[in-house]
């Protein structure tokens, strides 16, 4: 059965309609806000009719009639596949959310920026070249300065120009060290670098690989890289939020281990790895304690979250690196959950404070619900996703007896819980402020609806998610296998 | 080397800008000067002496007479991002200014920095 669907419609349907979208905002505003959804549906649906191909023998594209190591390919193994399922899914239910939530501001400008920051992430993910994956990664990171400061307050313009400081700093790392990469092996295709990769001296890698690490790092919320985060997180419109915590980051930590695991030896970088994510993860979710704004909570939530996925990579071992899929995939539902719930929360109280949203929960009881859910799930109770995810971390970490990391994940499971419960508290367990209450609109709770569905079954079925990240996480650890395939055989 | 030696200046120049300077325009500046040394860095690896243009300008030109063309190709998408970056930098910048009426980083303090 082939319809042909291909791997290059992630990457060029989004484009297209992004630069379609200006155009149909002069004939109806309807549509405007249609196109996307429809684009979101239809990669969700090529994602899914291509999903067992790619587990099977993945797909390798050529763009162009280039064959590698020349031309620009683009590689849909099992990991690809996966990851790009997932962000094709949960843009479109960001979208379904979107679709009342955005009403006022200019909606061929959102939905365009939308439409370009799915295009890049897929785009980051799929390549299998080195300086495409830098292009993507920029077109992604002007997409989301843009949307940060889509809002038009000045806090909004003030976290856009923070984020834009740092990830044009990001940029010039990634840029420089695929200069010297170049310098050094003379190709750009990442298969055909790994294969190059022996000849060169220890100490240019070691440069290379730093310089990569700084670089994604930054955008893959990294400690201490990772100063952009909050500010953009809270000042963004919500969607953005969730788009930021659920595709974003997912795309850049993506391209993170795609570098390390592909094109430099894991066993130098897994100890780094691991150190680096316990130090992100405690930090953050120490300074998620202190915040008084709700949706800065979540931001430094969502990179202690990061911290926790970095540690299960950095533990290279197959169940680790499943693990790490594991808690991409249900952080990403999760997240998605909060920030939207979040976002009402917000909206109804009129304030960002965590304080102003007493008794919310009351009067709201669906928002509060799905937000109470969402929570639940992040600390990881048994019958959501998010328990799976650790559970499974815990279980590779045990395996690799690093005892210490257990106590240093159970310890910052009880912050988490200390935390989101007192906000949890505080909408439910207090009397409520004199404010105006509004109607939360039907598309706002479909969306949530479908995002806490999603991470109850898997909270039940964990087994069906985790034998499609085992394969995915083969491919990571099988570098021979990636080169055979992403070189065609050559 | 005279190549690589002005790259690297260029990049710790602008890395000075944007760090120093309290000027946002100034740090845009420097940001657009890190873009350019890097460019001139990219272009002064794929440099060969004595050698020309990577087109076929006349007959019989064989590969090795050539400088290496990746390099150009890839400096010329790296301007066009630099250009879009620099074009969003300013944009937020004039907004900035809208509420602030003041360039001064120091002066725009709203958020934790």
């Amino acid at each position: 059965m082939n319809l042909n669907f291909s791997p290059v419609h992630f990457i060029a349907v989004p484009l297209f309609a992004a630069f379609l979208l200006p155009l149909l905002g002069r004939i109806s505003q309807k549509l405007v806000t249609l196109v996307p959804g429809i684009v979101l549906l239809y990669l969700s649906a090529v994602a899914l009719t291509l999903f067992p191909q790619a587990y099977n023998e993945p797909i390798v594209e050529i763009i162009a009639g280039w064959r590698p190591p020349f031309g620009i390919t683009l590689v849909f193994g099992p990991l690809a596949a996966f990851l790009v399922t997932m962000i094709t899914l949960i843009g479109f239910v960001v979208w379904i959310y979107s679709y009342r939530f955005i009403i006022r501001a200019p909606l061929e400008k959102y939905y365009m920026l939308f439409m370009l920051l799915i295009a890049g992430s897929t785009g980051i993910i799929l390549t299998g070249d080195i300086f495409n994956l830098f292009v993507f990664l920029e077109i992604t990171a002007i997409a989301a300065y843009s949307l940060t400061a889509f809002l038009r307050d000045h806090n909004g313009a003030e976290a856009a120009f923070k984020y834009l400081l740092i990830g044009s700093f990001a940029s010039a790392f990634v840029l420089l060290a695929i200069i010297i990469l170049y310098a050094n092996v003379g190709t750009l295709n990442m298969a055909d670098i790994a294969v190059r990769m022996g000849d060169v001296p220890a100490k240019i890698k070691l440069t290379i690989m730093i310089l990569f690490i700084v670089g994604l790092g930054i955008e893959a919320e990294l400690f201490p890289l990772n100063g952009w985060a909050p500010d953009a997180y809270s000042q963004a419109p919500s969607p953005i939020g969730a788009v930021f915590a659920g595709i974003v980051v997912k795309a850049a930590v993506y391209a993170l281990m795609r570098v390390l695991f592909t094109l430099f030896d894991l066993p130098t970088s897994s100890h780094f790895l691991v150190v680096m994510g316990t130090i992100t993860l405690l930090i953050a979710e120490m300074s998620a304690m202190r915040q008084q704004q709700i949706k800065r909570m979540l931001a430094f939530s969502s990179i202690g979250q990061m911290g926790l996925v970095l540690v299960a990579f950095g533990l290279g071992t197959r169940e680790g690196i499943a693990a790490a899929l594991f808690l991409m995939f249900s952080h990403a539902i999760i997240k998605t959950l909060l920030f939207f719930s979040a976002g009402y929360l917000v909206f109804f109280s009129g304030f960002k404070n965590i304080s102003d949203l007493e008794g919310v929960g009351r009067e709201k009881p669906w928002t509060g619900f799905f937000f109470s859910l969402g929570a639940l799930a992040i600390i990881g109770l048994p019958p959501f996703s998010g328990f799976w995810g650790k559970f499974y971390l815990l279980i590779s970490a045990a395996n690799a007896s690093h005892i210490f990391l257990i106590v240093l994940i159970l310890f910052s499971a009880v912050i988490e819980a200390v935390y989101y419960l007192r906000v949890v508290g505080r909408l439910y367990f207090k009397k409520l402020h004199d404010i105006e209450i509004r109607r939360t609109p039907f598309t706002g709770l479909l969306a949530m609806g479908i995002l806490a569905i999603v991470t109850i079954t898997i909270g039940v079925y964990p087994d069906f998610i985790y034998e499609l990240v085992l394969p995915a996480a083969d491919e990571l650890l099988d570098k021979a296998a990636y080169l055979q395939y992403a070189m065609m055989g050559q | 080397m005279i190549y690589y030696i002005t790259s690297i200046a260029l990049i710790l120049i602008g890395m000075y800008a944007v760090l120093v300077k309290k000027n946002l325009v100034k740090m845009i500046i420097g940001l657009s000067l890190v873009d350019g040394g890097l460019h001139l860095l990219f272009i002064a690896i794929g440099y060969v002496d004595d050698a020309t243009a990577p087109i076929f300008s006349k007959e019989g030109l064989s590969a090795a007479e050539m400088v290496d063309p990746i390099p150009q190709a890839l400096v010329l998408t790296a301007i066009v991002i630099g250009l879009a970056v620099t074009a969003v930098a300013l944009a937020i910048i004039i907004r900035l200014y809208d509420h602030h009426k003041t360039l001064n980083v120091n002066k725009i303090r709203e958020l934790k920095w």
